[in-house]
C-alpha cells in the first residue's frame, strides 16, 4: 500500500527538478496547467511514475479533475498504483 | 519563388475561408496574411540583411505562423527553436546557427519588444552566413556523428516540391478540417504550410486530455488527425463514447506505431490509424493509407514520385534503406555539406533498416539514424550524450531510444562510471541545467562498457530497444 502523500511528495520533487523552472513556486495545490504543465510534461511524469513505481497510469485515469494539481495527481496515481 | 506567394494566394482564393481556430477565435486567410504583412513591417526595422538566420521561439500559435511566412518574406531563413531550450541550449544555437536574432514570445535579459508578446534577441555576427548562392528557407538543426550540430537546409522551391509530394497522399483541400496538437516547432513543413497552401481549416488543440480534444474535433468537425503514438493512446483509452465520425484519415507520425494503440483505437473510434515514415533530410516518403489495418506495422508504399531501395538485402530481404525523390534536403548547415555530397549516385542513404513487401509496403526494422521521438519531438542522442559526459562520474553513454507500449519510443541511456565515481543521483538534474525537459533520459542504466564497432572502435549506435 503505498500512501498518497508518499506519492505527492515523489511527484512534487519530480515536478520541481525536471519540468519546472525553479521560478515557478510549485506546491501540491498549484494549478498544474496554469502553470505551463502540457503534454510533453504528461508525458514525462507517466514515464517518470512507470520507472519509480512500475506501472502505467491507464490514460483512461487522464481526466482535468485529475490534472487540476499535484494532490490530484497523487490521489490518481495512488489509487491506480494501489489496485491489485 | 517565396512560400509567402503561397499563403498570398490562398488569402487570394479563400479571403473569408477559416485558416485557424485558435483559443476557439476564428481567424481567416485574409486575416492571416493581413498579420503577416503587418510581422514582415516589423522585421524590416531590424534591417536585417537577406539571407538572415532568425530563430523562431514560439509555442504553437497563429503568431507562430505569420512570423514564419514574415520572416520569408523579408527574404529571412527560419531556423525553428524549440521552446523548452534552456539558457545555455539556446545561446548554443544562436552560435552554430549564425542567427542574427532570435524572435520569442517572452521576453529575456537582452530582448526587445518588436510587437505585442513577440520580443526580439539580435547577436552580433562577424560575417553574415554563407548561404551559397542557395535561396533557403528553412534550416532544422539536427545533431550531427560528432558532438556538433548540423542543421538541415531547405529552400523555397524544395519546400514547395515537398508540400506537393506529399499532398499527392493526404489529398487535403479546402473541404479539410486539421485538428493539430504537435509543437509547429518540430513539424511545419508538410504540414502547417501544406494545409494552408490546401486552404484548410487547422484548429489548434492545447487540450491535455481526451475528452476535451474529442469534443474540438466534433465541434469543428475535424477530418484530418496528424499525431503522435501517445496522443492516439490518449483518445483510445476515453471512455465517454464520443465518436470521431467527421474523421477520414487519422495519421500516426514520429515514430513505429505500438499494435496495441493502433488495436485500442481501431476498436473505439472503428477507424484505421495509418501509419507514414517522415525523414527530416526528405520529407514525407511513404504512408500506409492502402492497407493499414492488415499491414498495421508497415509505414506502407513510397509515395508516387520517390524510389525507395533496399541496399544489399540478407537473406531475410532487410537492408539498408535509400530514397530518391522530390523534396530532398539542399545541404547541411554545419559544417557546410552541399546536396551532391549528402547523396550517393542519387540517392539518400537512410541509415534505417528495412525490408518490401512482394507488393511494394515498406517495413522500417529500426533506426539506424539515432533520431528517436518521445510523443512527437525529436531527440539525437548525441547532444545528450555529450551533457552526460561532461558529468564527473561519467566516463562515456550512450543514449538509445526504447520502444514502449503506449509512447512508441522512450529516451534512455547507458552510462559507464568514471573513476572518481562520486554517484550518479543528480544526474537527472545536472541534465536539466543543460537540455530541454523532454530530452532528459527516463532511466539510466551503469554499464562496465559500451559496444563499439569493430573496424572503427565508434560507439555503436543500437536500434530502438524493446
Amino acid at each position: 500500500m503505498i500512501q498518497p502523500s508518499e506519492i505527492e511528495a515523489e511527484l512534487l520533487a519530480f515536478l520541481r527538478r525536471d519540468i519546472f523552472s525553479p521560478e515557478t513556486n510549485l506546491t501540491a495545490d498549484t494549478d498544474l496547467v496554469a502553470a505551463g504543465f502540457d503534454s510533453m510534461s504528461l508525458v514525462k511524469l507517466l514515464l517518470h511514475v512507470e520507472t519509480k513505481y512500475g506501472r502505467w497510469i491507464p490514460e483512461s485515469e487522464i481526466t482535468n479533475e485529475a490534472l487540476a494539481s499535484v494532490h490530484t495527481l497523487a490521489a490518481t496515481a495512488a489509487k491506480v498504483l494501489n489496485e491489485k | 519563388m517565396n512560400l509567402t506567394e503561397l499563403l498570398e494566394n490562398s488569402a487570394r482564393r479563400w479571403p473569408q475561408k477559416t485558416a485557424f481556430v485558435e483559443d476557439s477565435s476564428e481567424i481567416s486567410y485574409a486575416a492571416l496574411a493581413g498579420k503577416n504583412n503587418f510581422f514582415a513591417e516589423k522585421l524590416k526595422s531590424l534591417r536585417l540583411p537577406a539571407g538572415a538566420r532568425v530563430g523562431l521561439c514560439f509555442p504553437n500559435s497563429v503568431n507562430y505562423v505569420a512570423l514564419t511566412y514574415a520572416l520569408w518574406k523579408i527574404n529571412a531563413i527560419v531556423v525553428p527553436v524549440p521552446t523548452e531550450c534552456p539558457a545555455e541550449e539556446l545561446s548554443e544555437i544562436a552560435a552554430t546557427m549564425e542567427l542574427a536574432a532570435i524572435l520569442s514570445q517572452k521576453p529575456s535579459a537582452q530582448s526587445e519588444p518588436l510587437a505585442p508578446e513577440i520580443f526580439v534577441s539580435r547577436f552580433k555576427l562577424a560575417a553574415t552566413p554563407d548561404n551559397h548562392g542557395l535561396n533557403i528557407a528553412f534550416i532544422r538543426f539536427t545533431s550531427g556523428t560528432t558532438n556538433a550540430r548540423k542543421g538541415v537546409v531547405l529552400c523555397h522551391e524544395t519546400v514547395r516540391a515537398r508540400v506537393a509530394a506529399a499532398n499527392q497522399a493526404f489529398q487535403i483541400t479546402e473541404h479539410d478540417t486539421v485538428i493539430w496538437c504537435l509543437p509547429m516547432a518540430h513539424h511545419f513543413l508538410i504540414t502547417i504550410v501544406l494545409y494552408l497552401n490546401a486552404g484548410a481549416t487547422v484548429v489548434l488543440a492545447r487540450h491535455l486530455t481526451a475528452r476535451p480534444f474529442l469534443e474540438a474535433v466534433n465541434r469543428w468537425r475535424g477530418t484530418v488527425l496528424y499525431a503522435a503514438p501517445f496522443h492516439f493512446s490518449l483518445l483510445a483509452r476515453d471512455n465517454s463514447g464520443a465518436q470521431i465520425d467527421s474523421v477520414r484519415l487519422a495519421v500516426a507520425t514520429t515514430c513505429a506505431l505500438p499494435q496495441n494503440v493502433a488495436e485500442d483505437f481501431f476498436r473505439r473510434f472503428g477507424q484505421p490509424l495509418v501509419p507514414a515514415l517522415g525523414i527530416i533530410e526528405l520529407g514525407l516518403v511513404a504512408i500506409n493509407i492502402d492497407d493499414p489495418r492488415g499491414r498495421w506495422n508497415s509505414v506502407g508504399k513510397p509515395l508516387a514520385d520517390f524510389r525507395v531501395k533496399i541496399i544489399s538485402p540478407d537473406e531475410h530481404g532487410v537492408g539498408e534503406i535509400a530514397v530518391a525523390g522530390p523534396g530532398i534536403c539542399d545541404a547541411y548547415a554545419a559544417p557546410w555539406q552541399s546536396r551532391e555530397n549528402l547523396l550517393r549516385d542519387g540517392w539518400f542513404i537512410t541509415g534505417d533498416l528495412g525490408k518490401m513487401d512482394a507488393e511494394g509496403f515498406l517495413f522500417l526494422l529500426s533506426r539506424k539514424t539515432a533520431v528517436i521521438n518521445l510523443a512527437g519531438r525529436k531527440v539525437f542522442p548525441e547532444e545528450i550524450e555529450s551533457v552526460l559526459n561532461r558529468h564527473p562520474s561519467v566516463a562515456e553513454s550512450r543514449v538509445f531510444g526504447r520502444l514502449h507500449p503506449q509512447l512508441g519510443e522512450v529516451v534512455e541511456a547507458e552510462i559507464v562510471l568514471s573513476a572518481e565515481n562520486g554517484g550518479i543521483e543528480n544526474l537527472s538534474h545536472f541534465c536539466r541545467e543543460h537540455l530541454a525537459a523532454y530530452k532528459i533520459p527516463a532511466r539510466f542504466h551503469v554499464v562496465p562498457a559500451l559496444p563499439r564497432t569493430p573496424a572503427t572502435g565508434k560507439i555503436r549506435r543500437a536500434p530502438a530497444a524493446a
